[in-house]
């Protein structure tokens, strides 16, 4: 029995850690009382558990994000070069490098090099997984407790991957375009990385976290606490999280997520338990009254943490090299602070919030990618001799006087290339096709992509690239680059990161009432206000969206008893709605694109509801589990699920994933096309120890 | 030696009567009037009420063990579910003497304040809320020291439930398989303090709308380790508890909806919210509280405390792995009063009524009986309450001189689905919680009572 083995467990672990003050907890007191001196109350406890999580996909659908499960991989496009306007082309697609074109040139260029069918496929090999995730956990939490008022609490969580999947080789494009050259090599010169989270510079910025490709080991939680009366000081690392809402974090605003492992699919009801990113933080909390608590930290900034490339979750497609400048733009040493204040009078309530804070998800623009490698190929080799017999008489800090037609910015294409955002290189966008699908799938506007990497890059001129005034100008210049670069090319983009004041105010009213289904019914309305927030640009330009942003939530929940035979089900409601981002951030404006046209942007708001409930068995052996998001522009994530608490030790958790966001209009409207992939079955065994 | 004046039957006759006529307890004098005068429980009940040889001519004897072999001669003394636990399950139990020393019926402190209620006992308002014969809110103590009526007799399990200002348990809770292994093994703590019903007479913090602060921590098993519930009772008895919580997922406090009084809160378990001191809901959210009989009965009142065992952990016997009951002396009550009532507040509760078995002297219950919808029975939730001494070893109540008093175990049995919550009133339990008894109540409210309390209790 636990009863009788647990003073003595206790007593043991006390004396085994600390010796001889173990003597202090070990007198056989009897006198059950509070007072003590000091050291009297030490303590030391430790619990755990470790756990197999799988996620088997149902659908076979790869991450198109990943080079393996690019949709392109499967798919023949037909690429045709043209002139530049820059060398006398008019306007991109006017003149066609290939038949047709090679006329109006007089015949002096071969038609079979500048026009071409691209298979993505050919370069890069599909994936094939059964299983989109599968580790292996194990945390425990121990607390130190020292004296009355002195603690000392941690949590250490460890994870496995055994990296079972199929997955990307750079390897294998090794010999094509000169292989995959810039960004961070422990992410884009070998196999997928799992869980290092490493910022332009090298570092790994996560404090007590030590991590390779497939482990994954940190304390989400490391703090000193100290106690007195109604004073609760909590010093170290550690996570913050306020508001009612589940799931939508409109005061949920202290820390960051970490993405890294299984994105958002986790079971809903866990909410982000295991994903807010903690931080070196000092927390204040302080019971002003009975009815008034007041809560306040200051943390040192740690952004939300996204897959890697070509990990089973990653969100950002991998033909993009991502520069993560938390470090080099001194982000490292920035602070966030933040205060709210919660009232409780009964049925009533109320919360106040202000939080001033870098945004931890950060905004992405195009940066050079720093790649010197010419062009190849044929259009590639006569792209590079064209630059090379330009003179170069401008220099890039006054790129304006020179013409890109008729001199030169720098030595050869190579460096010049090395200042645009782009390196030409394998496993990048193949295709016109594939760049516009794919702008549209991250919710950016492939002109409006193109042209900012245009304009802001004098480089990109100096190569002959010139801003495209539609769609059609677009797509002929991208495919005439992509040929002149010997296959793809790859994007660089900055991720940096923007303060922010964020307010919020919440009421909260319980229901009474006769009627049983209206009785304890909580109400819940929370409204978030950021000032002139910082928003990615559509085209990624640095040239941030910078918008005022509100978000409200209402969330409603209950028990109710359906059935005589099964205790109460707790259902949960909620419902959301932003003006101008979607639930994860991307600014409304790059939505509604497709591969056949730029994005338009998204008019009003995005919405969102929830509705979930909890239905345990007699004894809450087994309880079902649903939690659905629906987005109200035709996108569904359905989660059904049931988790069997075994007894002795042992739970068992399942759960289904059913992702749908083509359910009506145009898919890249809603936020759930996004994971669409990752329809999948869960489970989850787990030991505590 | 008492010459005996009426026949063996006396007794229990006119424990009959006086439930037809709503009398009081006791039998040859009102038990309230004895108590009143400190006097001999024997004055109010004749000998074979006293004393289960007498009761039973002899055949069963004060330190007879009862086991199978022997239930039937007592079976009309036992409640159903322990008569089938003893027949069936392999349960047993020691008859130990009556007990008749009023002292040790109670915490000190709350004998004291149920002496003097005795002169100027509580009464219902409007409502249906307890206050003094001056319409204020009750000042501690039994209100109704001579419960007459269903509801005087709730009113006394209600207004304070562990019958002191402050008391924090560390709790184990094993909860048995139909087959007797361990299914489940927690630990938890439970912890109460009164802001009205107070010993010393005042109101906590002037918060006259409340009555109670409760605050349960779970410390074990993992899964459940630092979630922890804040109810906040008001003094209205009419009214739900406000109820916030702290879920290791969430990492904060939500505010929860309180109703789901018929739910297990962890996995395994047999007990509900409502099932703890038989009166786990707000009093005026049942009601038809009816009195249904008045009698003699066994069962385990006034027993000792474990506390010369490590941890306070008592030896367990019965059931199909021998686990399953906990070894205890039972012990012959003159007037049990059985109370019946019923969940009127919820329409949909799975529970029809329920059946408390209170010791008339103490107004504490030993059983507490609930009732499917079909009027089956479910859950036997078993309590045993006592002195914390045994021998020369004391546990000290909150004046630090008098024996603390307070529950030593439930047994929690669903008799549908034969599964066992045993759950033990331990002195230590996961993350060196105590027990307590004795604590500067400030000190207790800001450590265990505020949003900021559970949030910090909770795991991070």
């Amino acid at each position: 029995m636990k009863g009788d083995r647990n003073m003595q467990r206790t007593q043991r672990r006390v004396g085994a850690t600390l010796g001889v003050l173990a003597l202090a907890i070990t007198g056989n007191a009897v006198h059950a009382g509070e007072a003590g001196g000091f050291f009297d109350d030490m303590n030391i406890n430790f619990a755990g558990f470790v756990r197999a999580e799988s996620a088997i996909s149902t659908t076979g659908q790869e991450n198109p994000n990943n080079q393996g499960g690019n949709i392109f991989n499967s798919q023949t496009v037909a690429r045709t070069a043209y002139l530049p306007p820059a060398l006398g082309g008019g306007q991109w697609g006017a003149i066609p490098l290939g038949v047709g074109g090679n006329q109006q040139l007089g015949g002096l260029l071969p038609p079979i090099a500048f026009t071409d069918e691209v298979r993505r496929g050919d370069f890069i090999d599909a994936d094939d997984n059964a299983f989109n995730y599968t580790i292996l956990r194990a945390e425990t939490e121990m607390q130190l407790t020292l004296t009355d008022h002195w603690s000392v609490i941690g949590r250490l969580r460890a994870i496995y991957d055994p990296t079972i999947y199929q997955q990307f080789n750079p390897g294998s494009v090794g010999g094509v375009q000169g292989a995959i050259d810039g960004g961070e090599k422990r992410l884009y010169k070998g196999r997928p990385n799992m869980f290092e989270y490493i910022v332009e510079g090298g570092d790994k910025p996560n404090p007590l976290e030590w991590s390779g490709k497939d482990y994954l080991v940190y304390f989400p939680a490391l703090l000193a606490e100290y106690t007195s009366g109604g004073l609760n000081l909590r010093v170290g690392n550690q996570q913050l999280a306020w508001g009612q809402s589940i799931f939508f974090r409109v005061f949920d605003v202290a820390n960051g997520l970490d993405l890294r492992r299984h994105l958002i699919m986790d079971r809903a009801l866990e909410e982000f338990s295991d994903k807010r990113v903690p931080q070196l933080s000092v927390r204040l909390s302080y019971q002003l009254s009975d009815t008034i608590l007041l809560d306040s930290f200051v943390a040192k900034f740690q952004p939300t943490v996204f897959g890697n490339p070509n990990t089973p979750y990653n969100v950002i497609p991998a033909q993009f090299t991502v520069h993560d400048l938390y470090k080099e733009g001194g982000y490292d040493s920035k602070l966030n602070y933040g205060l709210r204040l919660k009232g409780d009078y009964g049925q009533v309530s109320f919360q106040l919030m202000a939080t001033r804070r870098y945004n931890p998800d950060g905004v992405f623009r195009w940066t050079e990618s720093g790649v010197q490698k010419p062009l190849s190929g044929l259009l590639g080799t006569a792209v590079n001799l064209a630059y090379s017999v330009k003179p170069q008489l401008g220099n890039p800090d006054n790129a304006g006087a020179c013409s890109p037609t008729l001199c030169r910015l720098y030595d050869d294409i190579s460096e010049a290339l090395s200042h645009t955002p782009f390196e030409a290189s394998p496993a990048g966008v193949y295709s016109a096709r594939e760049w516009f699908n794919y702008a549209a799938q991250v919710r950016l506007d492939g002109v409006a992509g193109l042209n900012a990497a245009i304009e802001e890059f004098a480089a990109s001129r100096d190569v002959f690239a010139t801003p495209a005034d539609n769609y059609d100008q677009a797509y002929a210049e991208l495919d005439t680059f992509f040929i002149a670069a010997g296959g793809s090319m790859r994007g660089h983009i900055a991720r940096q990161y923007f303060r922010e004041d964020v307010f919020g105010v919440g009421a909260s009213y319980v229901n009474e009432s006769e009627n049983d289904l209206l009785n304890q019914m909580i109400f819940n309305l929370e409204v978030q206000y950021t000032p002139e927030r910082t928003f990615t640009n559509k085209g990624l330009s640095r040239n941030f969206v910078k918008q005022d942003e509100y978000t409200v939530s209402l969330v409603v929940d209950k028990w109710h008893r359906f059935f005589n035979e099964f205790p109460g089900t707790y259902i949960l409601f909620q419902a959301l709605t932003k003006n101008r981002s979607d639930l994860v951030g991307r600014h409304l404006g790059g939505f509604g694109g497709s591969e056949n046209k730029e994005a338009p942007g998204k008019s009003g708001n995005s919405n969102y509801l929830v509705l979930g409930f909890l239905q345990p068995w007699p004894n809450k052996i087994y309880e079902i589990e649903f939690a659905a998001l629906v987005d109200l522009e035709g996108g569904m994530l359905a989660q059904p699920g049931l988790r069997w608490n075994a007894g002795k030790s042992v739970t068992v958790e399942g759960f289904y994933n059913f992702v749908d966001g083509r359910l009506w209009g145009n898919p890249n409207d809603n936020l759930l096309s996004t994971i669409d992939f990752a329809e999948e079955f869960t489970l989850r065994v787990s030991y505590q120890f | 030696m008492r010459i005996r004046k009426y026949d063996v039957d006396y007794g229990r006759r006119a424990l009959m009567q006086n439930l037809a006529i709503g009398a009081g307890a006791g039998v040859l004098t009102p038990l309230s009037k004895v108590f009143a005068a400190q006097g001999e429980i024997r004055k109010s009940y004749p000998d074979e009420l006293l004393s289960i040889d007498a009761y039973t001519k002899g055949k069963v004897k004060t330190g007879d063990t009862i086991n199978a072999s022997n239930v039937e001669l007592v079976k009309e003394l036992l409640d159903p579910c322990i008569y089938m636990q003893v027949k069936s399950e392999g349960r047993k139990f020691r008859i130990k003497k009556t007990q008749t020393d009023w002292s040790t019926m109670f915490p000190a402190e709350f004998y004291e304040a149920t002496l003097r209620s005795t002169k100027s006992p509580g009464k219902f308002d409007a409502d249906g809320n307890v206050v003094t014969q001056d319409g204020k809110s009750w000042v501690g103590g039994l209100p109704f020291p001579d419960p007459k009526t269903g509801d005087e007799v709730q009113a006394n399990l209600c207004l304070s439930w562990g019958r002191a200002d402050y008391n924090q348990y560390a709790v184990n809770d094993v909860v048995l398989n139909p087959d007797g292994s361990v299914g489940y093994d927690y630990e938890f703590v439970w912890s109460e303090l009164q802001t009205q019903a107070r010993m010393d007479g005042k109101i906590f913090q002037n918060k006259a709308d409340l009555l109670r602060y409760q605050t349960v921590l779970f410390t074990s098993t993992q899964d459940v380790a630092g979630s922890s519930f804040l109810s906040i009772w008001y003094y209205d008895q009419r009214k739900f508890p406000g109820l916030y919580g702290y879920l290791p997922q969430f990492k904060r406090v939500r505010q929860f909806p309180t109703n789901q009084r018929f739910e297990p809160l962890i996995p395994g378990v047999t007990w509900f919210l409502t099932d703890p001191w038989a009166a786990g809901d707000p009093m005026r959210t049942w009601g038809e509280y009816k009195i249904v009989e008045r009698k003699p009965m066994l069962g385990a009142y006034n027993v000792t405390a474990d506390i010369d065992q490590p941890n306070w952990m008592a030896k367990v016997h019965g059931g199909p792995k021998g686990t399953t009951f906990f070894d205890t002396d039972f012990e012959f009550v003159p007037e049990v009063i059985v109370l019946e009532s019923k969940p009127t507040a919820y329409p949909r509760a799975p529970v029809g009524r329920r059946l408390a078995y209170i010791d008339a002297r103490n107004s504490i219950y030993n059983g507490n009986t609930r009732y499917d919808r079909q009027d089956k029975p479910w859950v036997n939730f078993e309590t045993a309450f006592g002195q914390y001494k045994k021998g020369d070893k004391v546990v000290y109540g909150p004046d630090g001189k008098n024996p603390a008093w307070s529950w030593t175990y439930c047994m929690s049995y669903d008799m549908q689905t034969k599964r066992m919550s045993r759950v033990r009133h331990l002195e230590q339990c996961g993350a060196g919680y105590k027990s307590v008894f004795s604590a500067d109540n400030e000190e207790m409210y800001n450590k265990w009572c505020t949003q900021q309390a559970i949030q910090r209790l909770g795991s991070v």
